[in-house]
């Protein structure tokens, strides 16, 4: 209904180039006094990194300060939407959800930050999902991948060699096996595995490492050997089922926190969580580290691949004029070294990985020491689990339900898969 | 009666002071409804008008609005995802409105006595809805956990040897849910019962007894007839509620698994607010609204023979 | 008020002599011995069924946060954490919740109780053109479901500077169509007759309103009282939408996002939820005199 003006892009665009090549004929020339921005966060009392940022945003530029807009974690996407529509958004905001960003970036609410990104080159990871026809709309400051979390005690218990970089699906499974029987004998009453009621944990890792996997393809079958997987490791009893783990509303953070499980596939958030736990006692004290994630075949070991979106920050279309080039300011710091540095401070895993990052990273109190998970830190290829496009919201609505169609054990996997992309193409592919 | 009082022998200047005399009342009665109505009328119908309006436009919350006339209605005809939500709707509500009425007013009679300890259970029937309904779905949906959940150790008790499973089944996540909306707003139409029976005159029940009536004569002659403002209410309530079913059914199953108990409500915030395409959204709210008004002026209908 | 008129056109003409001497309600409940005793028993179950869930919460509150999800169920822990109520009061701000909580639903109820059964008399007793088909829309509004619309009710709200203040969600909730209907549905029960001898008597159409119908709704008023305070209360979406702001969260926003920041701490949040309850149950327990006080007992004792 409110309907944002077309020629905002471009009068912001004029205005940063005037304020570009101020900033480029020397040093950083803010013309007036303290610029204030506001900016969207959530649960900001146990999530430092907003805090985070800002402190070490402002320490560099006293100049401009940051304020915030907390928003509530959940249902972060629909309160900002209403802000944003209402004209009332904040200057700057989180792109909490990749699979959002299409709907502000194709809204016209966010400002074209191609310049911010072209100053940050290429070191930065997840950039690229920004870029829409060419012209970058956001950038990211933390970049999230999915790791196999593993308990060593545990491991060790069950007589069972633990992972390391080159493990397959094939030595998953082996090893899952072997971890059962092991398990039951030493007495533990701990599963080999625990996998979480999200679609991403069957289908993110599907998608990244199916050769040819499109999700806008309409055509799912590249699932069903990760999801006839995930049914077999469930009907061995290797891991908790399905249904139980939603009607009791298990909590990964306990299962794997509490030692029930000795693997457990999960993003890398999950370590500042762990690392916390266990220094509050709400996790057991056991020794563990993360792993690369299973792949399909041993091509792909010295960068293997797994999923993850990224976290970017975009600036507000309709931000005031003169508060621009602190936005952008902002932005470059925050995809930067120096935030990232800052931000592996506190156990997150930034989009920028150089040298001092991973030693800040690794310097964490709690942080497994092994190689091996300094090498899962450092070495990876991320694809994107919800890939640029306006498709993909809906489609990924239709794979949550044929998840839990398969995980429930309502529909075999290649007919819930059949139907999905039946559903795909006649809800979404086919009526652009 | 009133006219008679008014009215004298016939003549203009008498037809003018009815006139004045309606018109007056007309106005007073405009007077009683303005003060809810001017709230009422901007906050709540100006923005369902809009809804109205947007199901026949594109709308995605950014951007203009572009008139696309019936496409999203045509859209939903062929919109297997949107037949699956109505017929989930109607499965949904067959049950639930039965079963709530009956067990309201059930409730309603048996709580409407002077026992001892009857604020207790009063208490006790309203306290599902009271409640937090995340609290609800997640105690509920322990019960019915497969294994280990108490529902399918008392059904074993009773032999059952092949028990469902409940919320984890897409053949019985639907009973589930229907179980759980029951037990949670019988306590809630129960009250309004109670209220309703306050109005039945106790001259009419003791009438019915010296008369030789039974407590089921009683009931069916005596109280229904008294509660009928009451049941009509609450019926109308329960239908829409029924149809627009959808936070419990949101943090119980979200919808599943698969489809099995995806409600038409939810299928508005998937496509709204989720997918923001609230055009297509705006289209489904109106079917929506037209299933249930159908439904309530039927009702309305129904219930006026039986006042005449 | 000394309205001389009962409720004849309903009495039937014999019954009149029988009187209601000794209240017939009360004889119409005994239970015989047996009966009784197996009544009891039934609503003991029944009771304890109700609140089968409600228990799972106060003994989750109970537990550490990792031993709330378990397989199977533990009903009751084994050493019962009663820290967890002095916890919730340090971490969250519950107090302000509720200092806001009771404030919303306060204003709410009270505004809705006025306006819906100010409206609900024009409905049921006045007379005006277009009566019926304003009230059906009233109505129709109920079946539009709200999530559909509330963005533009939130870019309207906005545009006057309503949101982020607690009027955003009082206007919301205190002209609902629902108390109008409720209200007008109770009125029907009261005898036109009652209000034409009040006329002919010369009481004005306010005066009929004030002094006759709301006395008279006292059961229906306190019912549409509690519904809407518990609605009020609980309501969710509504401060989610409209307040931003920490220092105006209500009990249910601010459970809600604690349970998204302290996504682990369970039993805390049980803890909460557990609070958030008491309240209600003691204004149920308060409101409930109101609901033997009827027609019978306390309209029209002259």
């Amino acid at each position: 209904m409110r309907h944002r003006h077309p020629q905002w892009t471009a009068i912001a665009a004029a205005v940063t180039a005037l304020t570009l090549t101020a900033c480029g004929s020397g040093e950083p020339a803010d013309t007036g006094g303290p610029v204030t921005l506001t900016m969207s966060a959530w649960s900001m009392k146990t999530t430092p990194e907003f805090q985070k940022l800002a402190e070490s945003f402002q320490a560099q530029h006293p100049d401009v300060k940051i304020q915030f807009k907390e928003y509530d974690a959940t249902n972060y996407d629909t309160q900002l939407t209403a802000d944003l529509a209402a004209g009332s958004g904040p200057d700057l905001y989180i792109l909490k959800n990749l699979k959002n960003f299409i709907t502000y970036q194709g809204g016209e609410q966010l400002l074209d930050v191609s310049d911010v990104a072209s100053g940050l080159g290429d070191k930065v990871n997840g950039i690229g999902n920004y870029k829409v026809d060419g012209v970058t709309y956001a950038v990211p400051y933390r970049q999230d991948s999915w790791y196999l979390y593993y308990n060593k005690d545990l491991f060790a218990a069950a007589g069972v060699t633990p992972p390391d970089e080159t493990w397959t699906w094939a030595e998953y499974e082996k090893a899952s096996a072997d971890l059962t029987a092991g398990l039951k004998a030493a007495g533990s009453p701990a599963k080999a595995a625990y996998q979480h009621t999200w679609q991403s944990t069957v289908q993110g890792l599907a998608l990244a490492q199916t050769k040819g996997a499109d999700l806008g393809s309409g055509d799912y079958g590249y699932l069903a050997p990760y999801y006839k997987r995930a049914l077999e490791q469930q009907q061995a009893g290797s891991q908790v089922d399905y249904g139980t783990a939603t009607t009791n509303t298990l909590q990964y953070q306990a299962q794997f926190g509490t030692q029930q499980a000795a693997m457990m596939l999960m993003g890398s958030w999950y370590v500042a969580t762990l690392i916390a736990q266990q220094k509050k006692g709400e996790a057991q004290a056991f020794q563990w580290g993360f792993a690369p994630a299973p792949q399909p075949d041993a091509g792909t070991k010295d960068k293997p691949i797994t999923f993850g979106d990224p976290t970017g920050v975009g600036v507000n279309a309709a931000i005031d004029e003169n508060k621009v080039a602190a936005a952008k300011k902002f932005l470059t710091f925050a995809a930067g070294e120096g935030a990232a540095t800052a931000l592996a401070g506190i156990g997150i895993t930034p989009a920028t990985l150089t040298d001092p990052v991973v030693q800040a990273y690794f310097g964490v109190q709690g942080m497994p020491a092994d190689e091996l998970s300094r090498f899962t830190f450092t070495t990876h290829d991320t694809r994107a689990e919800n890939p640029v496009s306006a498709q993909t919201a809906p489609l990924q609505n239709i794979l949550l339900e044929t998840h839990s169609a398969i995980m429930s054990g309502s529909t075999p996997v290649d007919e819930a898969l059949t139907k999905a992309g039946e559903r795909a193409r006649s809800e979404v592919l086919e009526s652009k | 009666m009133s006219t008679t009082t008014v009215g004298g022998p016939r003549n203009t200047a008498a037809d003018r002071t009815k006139r004045w005399y309606r018109a007056r009342r007309s106005l007073q009665g405009v007077s009683f409804v303005l003060p809810n109505f001017l709230g009422f009328g901007l906050l709540t119908l100006g923005p369902v008008v809009a809804l109205f309006y947007i199901s026949f436009t594109n709308w995605n919350v950014f951007g203009k609005a572009k008139w696309i006339g019936l496409d999203n209605f045509t859209r939903l005809l062929g919109d297997a995802s949107f037949h699956r939500a109505l017929l989930n709707t109607l499965y949904y509500s067959a049950f639930h409105i039965p079963l709530t009425l009956a067990l309201s007013l059930g409730l309603a009679l048996l709580l409407n006595r002077k026992l001892r300890g009857v604020q207790f259970f009063r208490t006790a029937a309203f306290f599902p809805y009271v409640t937090s309904i995340v609290a609800i779905a997640i105690a509920w949906n322990l019960l019915f956990s497969r294994d280990a959940g108490p529902i399918n150790q008392i059904l074993g008790l009773f032999g059952v040897d092949d028990p469902p499973g409940w919320t984890a089944s897409s053949t019985w996540a639907m009973p589930a849910v229907i179980i759980v909306g029951v037990w949670r707003e019988m306590g809630y139409y129960m009250l309004l019962f109670l209220a309703g029976l306050q109005t039945v005159p106790p001259e009419l029940h003791e009438a019915a007894r010296i008369d030789g009536a039974n407590a089921w004569q009683r009931f069916r002659n005596v109280t229904l007839p008294c509660l009928r403002p009451t049941t009509f209410f609450v019926t109308v309530m329960l239908t829409i509620g029924s149809f627009k079913v959808f936070d419990l059914i949101l943090v119980m199953t979200n919808g599943g698994p698969g489809q099995s108990t995806l409600v038409l409500s939810q299928y508005i915030y998937q496509k709204g607010l989720v997918e923001n395409r609230f055009g297509y959204a705006s289209a489904i709210s109106v079917v929506l609204f037209a299933l249930c008004m159908l439904v309530t002026v039927v009702q309305f209908a129904v219930n006026r023979r039986r006042n005449a | 008020m000394a309205a001389p008129h009962t409720l004849p056109a309903l009495a039937e003409p014999g019954t009149v002599g029988a009187g209601p001497a000794e209240p017939s309600d009360r004889r119409g409940t005994r239970f015989a011995a047996p009966g009784r005793i197996l009544g009891y028993a039934v609503l003991v179950v029944a009771a304890a069924g109700l609140l089968l869930p409600f228990f799972w919460m106060v003994s989750s509150s109970l537990k550490t946060d990792n031993a709330v999800f378990s397989i199977p169920v533990t009903w009751f822990p084994d050493s019962p954490q009663w820290a967890n109520y002095v916890e919730i009061w340090r971490i969250s701000d519950m107090l302000v919740w509720l200092k806001n909580t009771v404030f919303l639903s306060v204003v709410v109820t009270a505004l809705q109780l006025f306006t819906g059964s100010f409206a609900a008399y024009g409905f049921a007793k006045a007379r005006f053109p277009g009566r019926n088909l304003l009230f059906l829309v009233y109505i129709g509004t109920i079946a539009v479901p709200w999530q559909a619309y509330m963005i533009p009710q939130f870019i309207m709200m906005s545009e006057v500077g309503l949101t982020n203040t607690p009027w955003a969600v009082i206007a919301l909730q205190a002209f609902s169509a629902f108390g109008v209907f409720l209200m007008r549905q109770y009125y029907m029960t009261i005898p036109d007759e009652l209000c034409e001898a009040a006329r002919v008597d010369g009481l004005s159409e306010y005066g009929i309103y004030f002094r006759i119908m709301l006395p008279l709704s006292v059961p229906a008023l306190a019912s549409l009282a509690l519904l809407t305070f518990v609605t009020t209360w609980n309501d969710y979406l509504g401060p989610l939408i409209y307040l931003r702001d920490p220092d105006l969260w209500t009990i249910q926003l601010g459970l809600k996002s604690f349970v998204s920041e302290y996504s682990a701490e369970h039993a805390l949040i049980m803890t909460g939820s557990v609070l958030s309850v008491v309240p209600i149950a003691v204004v149920f327990l308060l409101g409930q005199k109101y609901f033997v006080q009827g027609v019978a007992t306390s309209g029209l004792k002259g």
